[in-house]
C-alpha cells in the first residue's frame, strides 16, 4: 500500500486513525502494530513472515546483548544480529547481483534466484540494526515489551520509505506520547503538503520521463528535459514521502527527525549530502564512518574511509552497477571538495548552485538507468554522441506541455515558497492565512484525489462488456 | 485554535465520508469512459494471500469513488488552465473541438492490418473478377495536429508503406476532408459533410454518385470525446443526409438476422449516439436497395467511419455488404459471403490502422 493511493487515504489512514484515538493509552501501540502488520501485508503478504522474523530476532538480540552487555557474549549475540539483518537484507537484495556477476565475469551460467524483493527490508533493517548496536553500546535501553519494540520496527507511517527512525530517537515516545490539537493540525498540514508534493508534482515530472522512455524520437533536448524531469520527481517523491511520514508521526504523537532540508540549495556535495536523505547520512555516519576512524586518522585511511561509506550508499540504494558508481562519483566529488575546492565553492554567490545543480543532474542519470547499456546511451543523447536530432515536434511538444510545471516544481524545490510563507503570516496580511490555510489543505486534498481517481482512466470508443 | 477544529473536523468528515461512499461503492458502468467499471473483489483467503484482492481493490478504489467524474473534471480544469497542459490522457481541446492525439506510427500494427487485408485478398479476391480498393481515413490529428505543432503520426509513411504492400487500387480522401468535416466533441466524421467523400469514392469505382435531397437534424449529441476530455463541450448536432432513394433501402443485421434502420433515431439519446449510424457496430451487415442507380454489389471491410459513409453509398449499390473485422474474424467470411464479381473497398480510418491488434 503506498500513502498516495485511495485505499490508503480514504479506508486505512481514517481507520487508524479512529482505532488509534479510541484506543485506550496501554492499547496504543498494539493498534499501531496491527495495523502496521496489515498495512505491510497489503502490499507484500508472503513477505509478513520476514518482517516479523526481524522483528523477533531484533528484540530477542537486543534483551540478550542488555543481559550479557560488558562480556564477549554480548559481542557474539551483537555479531550474530548484525549477521541475520544483514544476512537477509543481502540474500533478497544482493544475491542476484553477486550471481549475475559472477556468469559475467566468469562466464558460468548460474541460475539467478527468482526473488522479489521486500518492500522496506532496506529501512526496517537499517532500524534493527541501529537498535541493536545503540543496546550494545549503552545509548538505548533494550525494549521490554514485545508490542512496542514491534510498533517501533514497523510503524507504518516510516515503513517503506523512511526516514530511519533511531530508536532512540523515539524510545520515550513509544511509551510515553501525547497528540495535541497543535500537533494533530501541524502533522495533517505536513501530510498535505507532503501528498501534494507526491501526487500533483513527482507523479507529473515521472510523466515526463516516462514519455522520453517511451519516445521513437528522441532528441537532444528532450534528454535535457528529462534529467532535469528526473532531477525534480526524485526530491518531490522522496521528501513528499517524508514529509507524509512525519505528518504521520506527528499526528499520534511521535517526532520523526527531518529528512530533507532544501537540498538543491546547497552550493557544496557536501553540503548536499547533509541536506538529502538525512536519516540515511547520519545513520551511515554513525554506523560506518565514524567507527572505521571518520577524518580522525591519517589522510590516506580518511580517504579510505570516505571510499566505504559512499560505496555503501550507492549499494544501498540499489543492486546495480550503476549505484556503485553513482556512490562512487560521489566519493569522488567530497574528496576534491574536502581537498581543493569545497571552502571556494561553499563561498560563491552562483557557481557553487551551478556546480551542484550540475553533478546532481549527471549523477540521476547513473542513479536512474536501468541497465550500463541505457546508462551509456542517456548521456550519449545529452551530449550529441547519437547522432540525435536536437529538437522535433514531440519535443517542443513535451516541452510547451511541461513549462508550467517545471517551472512550479524549480521554485517549490527552493526555501522560496516557505520564505514567503511565513513572511506574510508576519504581515498585515497574516490574518488572512486563517482561511488560506485550511482552504490550501483542502484544495490539496481533493485535487491529488482528482489525479487519483482519474489515475484509472481507461476510455474506450465503444463500450466494452 | 477554533481553525485547527474546523479544519481537522473538515478533512475528517472528507476522508471517512470519501472512503464510506468509496468501498460502498457498486456502480457497473462509466458513461464517459464507456466501459466496465471495477468491482471490489470478493474477500477471499486465496485473494488476500495472493495478493489478487489488493490490487484489484486499488482499481476499484478510483473506479467506484463517488462523484468520480467531477473530480475527472476537477483535475482536467487545473491541468488546463492551472498548469496549462496542452492534453490530458491524450485528449486536447482547440477551440471547443476535442481530439486525441494519435503518436507515433506503430509499425507492427500497420503490418499486422496489411497482413489481414492480405490475407482475405489472397483467400477470397484473388483470381476472381472484383474490383479491389483502399481507402485511408484520416484521424483529427490529420488537420488540426500540424496547425498547432502537436505531433502526429508519419501519415506519409502509413500510406506509402500501404501502397508498397497492397494489391489494390488506393482512394484518396485527404483531400475531400478537412478539420470541420469531423464532429467537435467525437472521434468521428460529420456525415453531413461527407458528399464530396461519397462522390470521391464512387466515381473511382466507376458507378453514379449519390443522390442527396435533403439534410435532416437529428438534435444535438455529445460524442465520445466530451466525456472523456472531463470538459464542458459544446454539444454537435446530428444532421444527417437523406438519399433520393432512401425509401427502398433495408438492412439487414445478419448476426442477429433482424432489420434494422438506416439511421435509427432512437439512439441519438442513447449512451453512444453514433449508433444512430446503422444502430451501431456490428460483424455483418446488408443494405439492398432494389432503386439503387446501379446493379452492382460492394462490400467494404470498415470501421466504425463506415457505418456513416454507407448510408450515401447505398444510393449507388444494389447491395452493400459490411463487414467489421473488429467482431468477427476474417477466416468465416465464406459462410456470409460469396465473391463473384463485387466492388471490394477496405475502408479505415488511421486511428484503427495504427491499433489493429483489434482486428482479426
Amino acid at each position: 500500500m503506498v500513502f498516495s493511493s485511495l485505499v490508503f487515504l480514504y479506508a486505512f489512514l481514517p481507520a487508524v486513525l479512529l482505532a488509534y484515538f479510541v484506543a485506550p493509552k496501554r492499547f496504543k501501540n498494539t493498534v499501531l502494530l496491527l495495523f502496521s502488520l496489515a498495512f505491510y501485508a497489503w502490499g507484500e503478504p508472503k513477505y509478513l513472515i520476514l518482517i516479523v522474523i526481524s522483528i523477533a530476532q531484533g528484540y530477542l538480540c537486543g534483551l540478550l546483548i542488555e543481559r550479557l552487555r560488558g562480556s564477549f557474549s554480548a559481542k557474539l549475540v551483537l555479531t550474530i544480529s548484525i549477521i541475520g539483518s544483514l544476512g537477509l537484507l543481502g540474500y533478497f537484495k544482493y544475491a542476484n547481483f553477486l550471481l549475475s556477476t559472477i556468469n559475467e565475469v566468469v562466464g558460468s551460467k548460474i541460475p539467478l534466484l527468482k526473488l522479489a524483493l521486500p518492500v522496506g527490508i532496506s529501512f526496517y533493517t537499517f532500524q534493527i540494526l541501529s537498535y541493536t548496536v545503540d543496546v550494545y553500546r549503552g545509548a538505548a535501553a533494550a525494549q521490554k515489551n514485545p508490542i512496542d519494540f514491534g510498533a517501533y520496527v514497523v510503524l507504518f507511517p516510516q515503513l517503506i520509505a523512511g526516514p530511519i527512525v533511531r530508536y532512540q530517537d523515539i524510545a520515550s515516545e513509544l511509551t510515553v506520547r501525547k497528540s495535541t490539537l497543535n500537533g494533530v493540525y501541524d502533522g495533517t498540514v505536513r501530510f498535505l503538503v507532503g501528498l501534494g508534493k507526491k501526487v500533483l508534482l513527482a507523479n507529473q515530472l515521472g510523466a515526463i520521463c516516462a514519455g522520453y522512455r517511451a519516445s521513437v524520437e528522441p532528441t537532444v533536448v528532450y534528454a535535457w528535459l528529462s534529467s532535469v524531469a528526473f532531477l525534480l520527481q526524485i526530491y518531490f517523491d522522496f521528501s513528499g514521502y517524508s514529509d507524509m511520514a512525519i505528518g504521520m508521526g506527528k499526528i499520534l504523537g511521535f517526532h520523526f527527525p527531518e529528512n530533507f532540508d532544501h537540498p538543491y540549495t546547497s552550493k557544496t556535495v557536501t553540503e548536499f549530502w547533509r541536506r538529502w536523505h538525512m536519516s540515511l547520512g547520519t545513520w551511515f555516519r554513525d554506523y560506518v564512518y565514524i567507527p572505521l576512524g571518520g577524518n580522525r586518522v591519517k589522510k590516506v585511511l580518511w580517504l579510505r574511509n570516505i571510499l566505504v561509506v559512499w560505496c555503501l550508499t550507492g549499494l544501498w540504494h540499489g543492486a546495480g552497477w550503476n549505484f556503485l558508481l553513482w556512490g562512487l562519483m560521489f566519493a569522488v566529488l567530497l574528496m576534491a571538495e574536502k581537498l581543493f575546492y569545497g571552502k571556494f565553492m561553499q563561498s560563491s554567490k552562483v557557481v557553487g548552485h551551478i556546480y551542484v545543480i550540475g553533478c546532481l543532474l549527471f549523477s540521476f542519470v547513473l542513479f536512474n538507468g536501468s541497465s550500463m547499456a541505457q546508462i551509456r546511451s542517456d548521456f550519449g543523447a545529452m551530449f550529441g554522441l547519437r547522432s540525435l536530432p536536437f529538437l522535433s515536434v514531440e519535443t517542443t511538444y513535451a516541452l510547451r506541455s511541461s513549462l508550467v510545471l517545471l517551472i512550479m516544481s524549480a521554485i517549490g524545490a527552493t526555501a522560496l515558497p516557505v520564505k514567503l510563507y511565513h513572511r506574510l503570516e508576519d504581515s498585515k496580511f497574516g490574518p488572512y492565512l486563517n482561511v488560506l490555510q485550511p482552504v490550501g489543505l483542502v484544495f490539496i486534498l481533493l485535487l491529488s484525489t482528482a489525479f487519483l481517481v482519474d489515475g484509472s482512466f481507461n476510455p474506450f470508443l465503444y463500450f466494452r462488456f | 485554535m477554533k481553525k485547527h477544529v474546523i479544519t481537522l473536523v473538515l478533512l475528517g468528515a472528507m476522508l471517512l465520508g470519501g472512503g464510506i461512499f468509496m468501498v460502498t461503492g457498486s456502480k457497473e458502468l462509466s458513461l464517459t469512459e464507456r466501459r466496465t467499471l471495477a468491482q471490489w473483489p470478493k474477500l477471499t483467503w486465496q485473494n488476500i494471500s495472493t495478493g489478487k484482492f489488493m490490487s484489484s481493490a486499488e482499481d476499484a478504489a478510483a473506479d467506484q469513488f463517488p462523484m468520480r467524474d467531477t473530480f475527472r473534471s476537477m483535475k482536467a480544469y487545473y491541468l488546463r488552465y492551472g498548469q496549462h497542459q496542452l492534453d490530458n490522457n491524450g485528449i486536447y481541446v482547440t477551440d471547443g473541438n476535442a481530439a486525441k492525439l494519435e503518436y507515433p506510427l506503430q509499425d507492427a500494427s500497420i503490418k499486422h492490418a496489411i497482413s489481414l487485408m492480405d490475407k482475405i485478398y489472397k483467400r477470397y479476391l484473388l483470381g476472381k473478377p472484383v474490383k479491389c480498393y483502399y481507402s485511408v481515413v484520416p484521424d483529427k490529428n490529420y488537420y488540426l495536429a500540424a496547425q498547432l505543432g502537436y505531433p502526429s503520426m508519419d501519415y506519409e509513411a502509413l500510406l506509402a508503406t500501404l501502397d508498397s504492400s497492397l494489391r489494390m487500387t488506393y482512394i484518396d480522401l485527404f483531400g475531400q476532408l478537412d478539420e470541420n468535416s469531423y464532429y467537435n466533441t467525437d472521434p468521428h466524421w460529420n456525415q453531413e459533410t461527407l458528399l464530396p467523400v461519397a462522390n470521391a469514392l464512387t466515381q473511382a469505382m466507376g458507378v453514379p454518385a449519390p443522390e442527396v435531397i435533403q439534410t435532416l437534424d437529428a438534435g444535438e449529441f455529445s460524442g465520445a470525446y466530451a466525456g472523456q476530455s472531463a470538459l464542458p463541450l459544446k454539444e454537435d448536432r446530428l444532421r444527417y443526409l437523406e438519399i433520393a432513394s432512401q425509401d427502398s433501402c433495408s438492412v439487414l443485421d445478419v448476426a442477429n438476422n433482424t432489420q434494422i434502420p438506416l439511421y435509427n433515431l432512437d439512439k441519438v439519446g442513447s449512451r453512444d449516439p453514433y449508433d444512430f449510424f446503422l444502430n451501431g457496430a456490428s460483424p455483418i451487415q446488408i443494405i439492398t436497395n432494389p432503386k439503387a442507380k446501379s446493379n452492382r454489389e460492394l462490400v467494404i471491410f470498415r470501421d466504425s467511419f463506415g457505418s456513416s459513409i454507407s448510408p450515401l453509398l447505398a444510393d449507388s449499390y444494389a447491395k452493400i455488404t459490411l463487414v467489421d473485422l473488429r467482431y468477427t474474424y476474417s477466416d468465416v467470411l465464406s459462410n456470409y459471403i460469396s465473391f463473384t464479381n463485387q466492388d471490394v473497398l477496405f475502408l479505415y480510418s488511421t486511428t484503427i490502422l495504427n491499433n489493429s491488434q483489434t482486428l482479426h
